[in-house]
C-alpha cells in the first residue's frame, strides 16, 4: 500500500485516469483531457504540461501504444490506445483503486453512509 | 489562428529536448491547443480570452520537463570526460564549452555588459589607435607595390646620407638622374604643394596643387577612378599640356563628384587647364598627411607661377622637384645608392656651381611621407600605442578581477563538476573559453568603438578629402579579432588557473579552504595595485603634457598675439604685374588703416609660424660661406609699419619709412640673433649683407628683437627683414592690428579686399589666437589624447577598486556582524574598510611614482618648461587618484556600516 503523501501514489491515480478513458476506445490527448474535465465537472485539470509527459511515459513502458492518425481536412492527431500488458496493468490499478476506497471507507465509516 | 506550433515550439526551447523528441510533442501539442482555443470560441469566449486561457495550458513548463524521459532531452550536466579519447572528442568538447558558455553569458547579462563594455573601451582604444598606425605608418601609400619605390633627394654631402635633411634636386639634375641611372625601372619627380587661385563665376578660390612629371601616376601604379591619368610624354614640352587630374576628395568636395567636370576647363592663376581624370579614393599623393586638390603637369608650372618658376626648366640651382622611383627587380636601396652617389659626384664635376658639395640619397619611400617629421610620427605612435595597451591592461585587470570574485561564487558549480570527473585541465579549458567568448563580443563592441572614433577623428579634421583619412580594413580587422583573443585569454587565465585548482571538497563542503580564498584575494590585490599604478602613471604623464602646453602659451613668441588677425593675398596669381602689386598693396595698407577699429596694417612676406629659413646670405667682411655652411636666415620681406603692427620691437636702428624705395639705398633690418653671431659686441648697424638671388648689398638700419618665425617656441633663428618697396612679392600677407577683438574686423578687412582687387584670392586668414592654436596644434592633439586615454584609465580603475571593496564588504558580512555585535562602532567600522581600500592605493601609488619617474625622463625631450618628475605633476596626479579612489572606497565602506549584526549573524 503506498504512503497517502507519496508522489508516486498521485501519479498513479493519474495514470489510472488516463488509462480507464482508454479502455473502451481509442483517444487522442485533447479528447481524454476533455473528458477528466467532463467528468469531474471541472474538479480535475490536465493541463497539457503533465498530460503528455504522462502518455509518452505510459507508451514508453508499454502500457498504451501511440499511432500518428491522418485525417482529411484535419491536421494529424496521435490516438493513444491499451495495449494488452496496459489492459493488464488497468485492471489490476483499478483492484488497487477499489481495495484503496473500501479501506477509507472501512476506517472512516463512510462505507455504508 | 495563431500559430501554435511555433508558440510550443518557443516554449520547450529551454528544455533542449532532442530533436526527435520535440517535433513529435510540438505537433501533439499544438493539436491539442488549437482544439481547445476552437471549443473556448464556440463556446462563447471573446478572442481574447480564448487565447489567454489557451496559452495558460504551457505556463507550467517544468512539469513537462520532469514528466519527461530523460532520453527525450539532451544531455545538461556532461558526462565525466575521464576515460573518453581526447582527439575524438576534442571538437565535442568544443562545442559543449562554447554551449556551456552562452548559457552562462545568457543566465549574467549585466556581468556580461559590464565586461563587454569595460574591454570595448580598451579594444575599441586600441583598435583606432592602429587604424591610426596602420594608415600612416603600415600602410602610408595606397599604391601598388609600394615596397618598391624609393625616393631620393639632394643631401648636403657633408651630412650623413641616411639622416640629413632631403632637399629638392632642380630639374636639369632630375633628368640627369633619369637617364643616367642603371638601377631604376621608373623615375618620376613632384613639387611641393602650392596654393593656386582658381577662378570660377567671377569669384576666386585657393586650390592646392603639386606639378607632377608625367611618369608620376605609372611610376606610382596608380589608375583612374574616372577620365584618366597623365601619360608620361604629357609633360615634354614646357607650356603645351594644359592638363588637370583631380584629387577625389576634392573632386567630391568642391564638384560634387559630377562626372561632367572631366573634360571641362578650369582657369587657375588665369590659365586654362582641361580635368582629364580623377585619382582613386584614399590617393593623396606621396605625402602623407595632406594631399593636394589638383595635379598638373611639371611642364605647366612656369605658365601658372611665372615669378616663382622662372627657368625652372634649365636652372640647374632651382631645386624644386622631390625624385620617386620604382627599382629595377632584383636592385636592392643600397646598389641604387651607390649608383646614384656616382651620377652625383659626376654632376658636382660638370656643374659645381649648382652642385658642389651636394649629393643625391636614396631613402624610404617612408621619409617623403611626413617630410621629415617621420621620427615624430612614429614616436607619437609609440606613445600612444602603450598608453591605449595600458588601458587595456587595467581593462583586463579589472575584468580578471571580477572574474577572481565570481570564481569563488562558482566554486560549487567547479566542485561538481570535478566530484563528476572533469578534470583541471577541462576545467581551466572551460574557463577560457567563456573568457575567450566575453573578449570576442567586446572585440564586435570594441570595433564599433573603434569605428565611431575613426569617423569622428576623420570629421573633426578641417581640410577632409585631402587629409588622410584612417579606414577600417582588413589588416584592421585582423588586429582587433587577435587582441579580442589575447584579451579573452589575458583576463582569463588567472580566474582559469584558479577553477583548475577547484576540489570537491572546497566547494561542496560549506567549509571554505581558507588558503585557496586568501591566494584568489592575494591575486585579485595584486591586479588592483598594478591597474592603481598603471592609471596614476597615465594620469602622471598627462598632467605633465597639460602644464607643459599651458607653459608653451605663456611662451612670448616675439610678436603680439592679442587683437592681430592675418590675410594671405596673392595678386600675381590674378595675373597683377609688379607695378600693378606694388599699388595694390599701397593702397589696401592706406584702405584697410582708415577702417573703423583698426589700429594699424602693414605687409609681410609671411603668416606667423610659416616662416623658412633659406641659405646663402652673404655678409661683408664676412668670409665667403658655401652653401653646405650653417649660414641660414629666415628673410622676410614687409612693408613700413609693420614692426608696430605685428608687435615685433625694434632694439635699435629705425623702420623702414617711404624713403626706402626701388631707386634709394637698398637697406635691410636684422634681428639680434644675426646681429650677435655675425658682429658680436659690436653695433650691427651699418654692416652690409648681400641675400640669396640679389647682386647688390644692403645696409643695416636697424635690429629688431628676436621672434619666433617657425616653430612655437623655437630656439633662435637669424633673420633679416627687407622693405617691400625694394623687393615687391606677387604674394603678401597683410597684418592688420584692431582696436577690439580681431574677429570683429575679419569681415571688413575682406570686403575691403574684395573692393580693391575682387579677383585677389584671399587665404588664410585667421587671428592671432589662432595662429597661437595652430602652432601649438600638436601638442593640443597629444594633451587632448593623453588626458581622454588617462581619465578612462582612472574610471577603470577606481571601478575595478569599488567592486573590489564592494565584494570584500559582502564576503565579511559575518566577521563585520560580529565586530558590531561585539561593540565596535559604525566609524571604526567604515575605518576598517577604508584602511584596506586605501592601503591597496598607496601602494599602488609608489609603484606608479617610480614609473613615472622613470618615463618622465624619457618623455623630458617632448616637454616644454617643464621637467620629467616634475613635482606639480606628481602631486596632482596622486591628489587626483587619491580623491577618486576615496570616494570608491567610502561607498562600500559605508554599506559595511548598514550591515545588521543579527542579519549578518544569522546567514550563517
Amino acid at each position: 500500500m503506498p504512503h497517502l503523501m507519496d508522489p508516486e501514489w498521485k501519479k498513479g491515480s493519474a495514470e489510472l485516469l488516463v488509462m480507464s478513458l482508454l479502455d473502451d476506445q481509442p483517444r487522442h490527448g485533447y479528447d481524454i483531457s476533455k473528458l477528466i474535465k467532463l467528468r469531474s465537472d471541472g474538479a480535475l485539470q490536465f493541463h497539457v504540461t503533465s498530460l503528455y509527459p504522462l502518455l509518452h511515459r505510459l507508451e514508453k513502458q508499454g502500457l498504451i501504444d501511440g499511432r500518428w492518425v491522418e485525417q482529411p481536412e484535419q491536421r494529424r492527431r496521435r490516438y493513444y490506445s491499451l495495449t494488452a500488458e496496459g489492459r493488464r496493468a488497468l485492471r489490476s490499478k483499478q483492484q488497487s483503486w477499489k481495495d484503496f476506497v473500501a479501506l477509507i471507507g472501512r476506517v472512516t465509516g463512510l462505507e455504508h453512509g | 489562428m495563431a500559430d501554435w506550433k511555433r508558440l510550443v515550439r518557443d516554449k520547450l526551447a529551454p528544455l533542449r529536448l532532442t530533436p526527435a523528441a520535440e517535433n513529435e510533442l510540438v505537433d501533439e501539442i499544438a493539436q491539442h491547443l488549437d482544439d481547445l482555443h476552437r471549443e473556448l470560441r464556440e463556446g462563447g469566449a471573446s478572442a481574447d480570452e480564448a487565447y489567454r486561457d489557451t496559452v495558460a495550458e504551457l505556463d507550467d513548463i517544468y512539469a513537462l520537463r520532469r514528466g519527461l524521459d530523460r532520453n527525450q532531452r539532451m544531455p545538461f550536466t556532461e558526462p565525466a570526460p575521464s576515460g573518453a579519447q581526447p582527439t575524438s572528442s576534442l571538437v565535442y568538447d568544443v562545442v559543449r564549452d562554447l554551449r556551456y558558455a552562452g548559457r552562462m553569458m545568457r543566465a549574467n547579462p549585466t556581468f556580461v555588459v559590464f565586461v563587454v563594455l569595460t574591454l570595448g573601451l580598451g579594444i575599441g582604444a586600441n583598435t583606432t589607435v592602429f587604424t591610426l598606425i596602420n594608415r600612416l605608418l603600415l600602410h602610408p601609400l595606397p599604391v601598388t607595390e609600394p615596397a618598391d619605390l624609393v625616393a631620393f633627394a639632394g643631401v648636403e654631402s657633408a651630412a650623413s646620407p641616411s639622416s640629413a635633411a632631403l632637399l629638392p634636386l632642380s630639374y636639369p639634375n632630375f633628368q640627369t638622374v633619369k637617364a643616367d641611372n642603371d638601377v631604376f625601372a621608373s623615375v618620376a619627380g613632384f613639387t611641393g604643394k602650392r596654393v593656386v587661385t582658381l577662378q570660377a563665376n567671377g569669384a576666386s578660390q585657393g586650390m592646392l596643387c603639386e606639378f607632377v612629371t608625367g611618369d608620376y601616376f605609372s611610376t606610382l601604379g596608380m589608375s583612374a577612378a574616372a577620365g584618366r591619368l597623365l601619360a608620361p610624354q604629357e609633360d615634354r614640352s614646357p607650356g603645351v599640356h594644359a592638363l588637370a587630374i583631380l584629387n577625389h576628395g576634392a573632386w567630391q568636395r568642391r564638384f560634387g563628384g559630377r562626372a561632367d567636370v572631366i573634360g571641362s576647363e578650369l582657369r587657375l592663376n588665369g590659365v586654362a587647364v582641361t580635368v582629364i581624370g580623377v585619382t582613386r579614393p584614399g590617393f593623396i599623393g606621396v605625402n602623407g598627411l595632406v594631399g593636394p586638390d589638383i595635379w598638373l603637369p611639371f611642364s605647366m608650372a612656369e605658365t601658372l607661377l611665372p615669378t616663382e618658376m622662372r627657368g625652372v626648366y634649365t636652372d640647374r640651382g632651382k631645386a624644386v622637384l622631390q625624385g620617386i622611383a620604382r627599382l629595377r627587380p632584383g636592385i636592392h636601396a643600397s646598389q641604387a645608392q651607390s649608383n646614384l652617389t656616382s651620377i652625383a659626384s659626376v654632376l658636382a664635376r660638370d656643374y659645381p656651381a649648382a652642385n658642389d658639395g651636394y649629393t643625391v640619397a636614396v631613402r624610404s619611400i617612408s621619409d617623403f611621407t611626413f617630410a621629415g617629421g617621420s621620427q615624430m610620427v612614429r614616436f607619437a605612435s609609440l606613445v600612444l600605442t602603450a598608453v591605449v595597451g595600458i588601458v587595456l591592461l587595467i581593462a583586463c585587470s579589472n575584468v580578471a578581477n571580477l572574474l577572481l570574485a565570481r570564481a569563488a561564487s562558482r566554486s560549487h558549480e567547479m566542485s561538481v563538476r570535478v566530484a563528476l570527473g572533469a578534470s583541471g585541465g577541462r576545467l581551466m579549458r572551460q574557463m577560457l573559453t567563456e573568457s575567450t567568448c566575453l573578449g570576442l563580443l567586446s572585440g564586435d563592441a570594441g570595433l564599433l568603438i573603434g569605428y565611431g572614433a575613426t569617423k569622428l577623428l576623420s570629421r573633426s579634421v578641417p581640410m577632409s578629402g585631402t587629409f588622410v583619412a584612417p579606414e577600417i580594413d582588413g589588416t584592421v580587422l585582423v588586429f582587433t579579432l587577435a587582441a579580442s583573443v589575447v584579451t579573452g585569454i589575458a583576463f582569463g587565465i588567472v580566474p582559469a588557473a584558479s577553477a583548475a585548482r577547484a576540489s570537491v571538497a572546497g566547494g561542496l563542503g560549506s567549509v571554505r579552504i581558507a588558503g585557496q580564498s586568501r591566494r584568489r584575494i592575494t591575486l585579485g590585490r595584486m591586479l588592483l595595485v598594478a591597474q592603481v599604478a598603471l592609471s596614476f602613471l597615465l594620469l602622471v604623464t598627462a598632467l605633465l603634457f597639460l602644464r607643459s602646453i599651458r607653459q608653451a602659451y605663456d611662451v612670448d613668441p616675439g610678436f603680439q598675439t592679442a587683437r592681430l588677425a592675418v590675410f594671405l593675398t596673392n595678386p600675381g596669381q590674378a595675373g597683377y604685374d609688379e607695378a600693378q602689386s606694388r599699388a595694390f598693396y599701397r593702397e589696401l595698407r592706406g584702405r584697410v588703416a582708415a577702417l573703423p577699429g583698426i589700429a594699424g596694417a602693414s605687409w609681410s612676406s609671411n603668416l606667423p609660424l610659416w616662416a623658412r629659413a633659406t641659405t646663402g646670405v652673404q655678409v661683408e667682411g664676412q668670409p665667403s660661406r658655401s652653401r653646405t655652411d650653417s649660414s641660414a636666415a629666415v628673410v622676410l620681406t614687409v612693408d613700413h609699419g609693420y614692426f608696430p603692427v605685428s608687435g615685433v620691437a625694434l632694439a635699435r636702428g629705425r623702420d623702414f619709412t617711404d624713403a626706402d624705395q626701388s631707386s634709394s639705398m637698398p637697406v635691410a633690418i636684422v634681428n639680434e640673433k644675426f646681429a650677435q653671431d655675425y658682429w658680436p659686441g659690436q653695433d650691427a648697424l651699418g654692416h652690409r649683407v648681400q641675400l640669396p638671388g640679389e647682386t647688390m648689398m644692403r645696409q643695416i638700419v636697424g635690429v629688431a628683437r628676436n621672434a619666433n618665425y617657425t616653430l612655437w617656441a623655437e630656439a633662435p633663428q637669424r633673420c633679416v627683414y627687407v622693405p617691400l618697396d625694394q623687393n615687391v612679392l606677387p604674394a603678401m600677407t597683410l597684418y592688420v592690428r584692431s582696436a577690439g577683438d580681431p574677429k570683429t574686423v575679419l569681415v571688413s578687412v575682406g570686403q575691403a579686399i574684395t573692393a580693391v582687387a575682387p579677383l585677389v584670392l584671399v587665404s588664410g586668414v585667421r587671428t592671432g589666437s589662432e595662429i597661437v592654436d595652430g602652432g601649438l596644434f600638436q601638442a593640443r592633439m597629444g594633451v587632448m589624447l593623453l588626458g581622454v586615454f588617462g581619465v578612462l584609465a582612472l574610471g577603470l580603475a577606481s571601478i575595478g577598486l569599488y567592486g573590489n571593496l564592494a565584494y570584500a564588504v559582502n564576503q565579511r558580512q559575518r566577521e563585520i556582524g560580529v565586530r558590531m555585535a561585539l561593540g565596535a562602532d559604525r566609524s571604526t567600522v567604515r575605518q576598517l574598510i577604508l584602511r584596506q581600500g586605501l592601503s591597496l592605493v598607496s601602494v599602488g601609488v609608489v609603484i606608479g611614482l617610480a614609473a613615472a619617474l622613470l618615463t618622465g625622463r624619457a618623455l623630458s625631450g617632448l616637454l616644454f618648461g617643464v621637467g620629467g618628475t616634475d613635482p606639480v605633476s606628481l602631486a596632482g596626479a596622486a591628489l587626483v587618484l587619491s580623491v577618486v579612489a576615496l570616494c570608491a572606497c567610502y561607498l562600500p565602506a559605508r554599506r559595511a556600516t548598514r550591515v545588521d549584526p543579527l542579519m549578518a549573524l544569522r546567514q550563517e
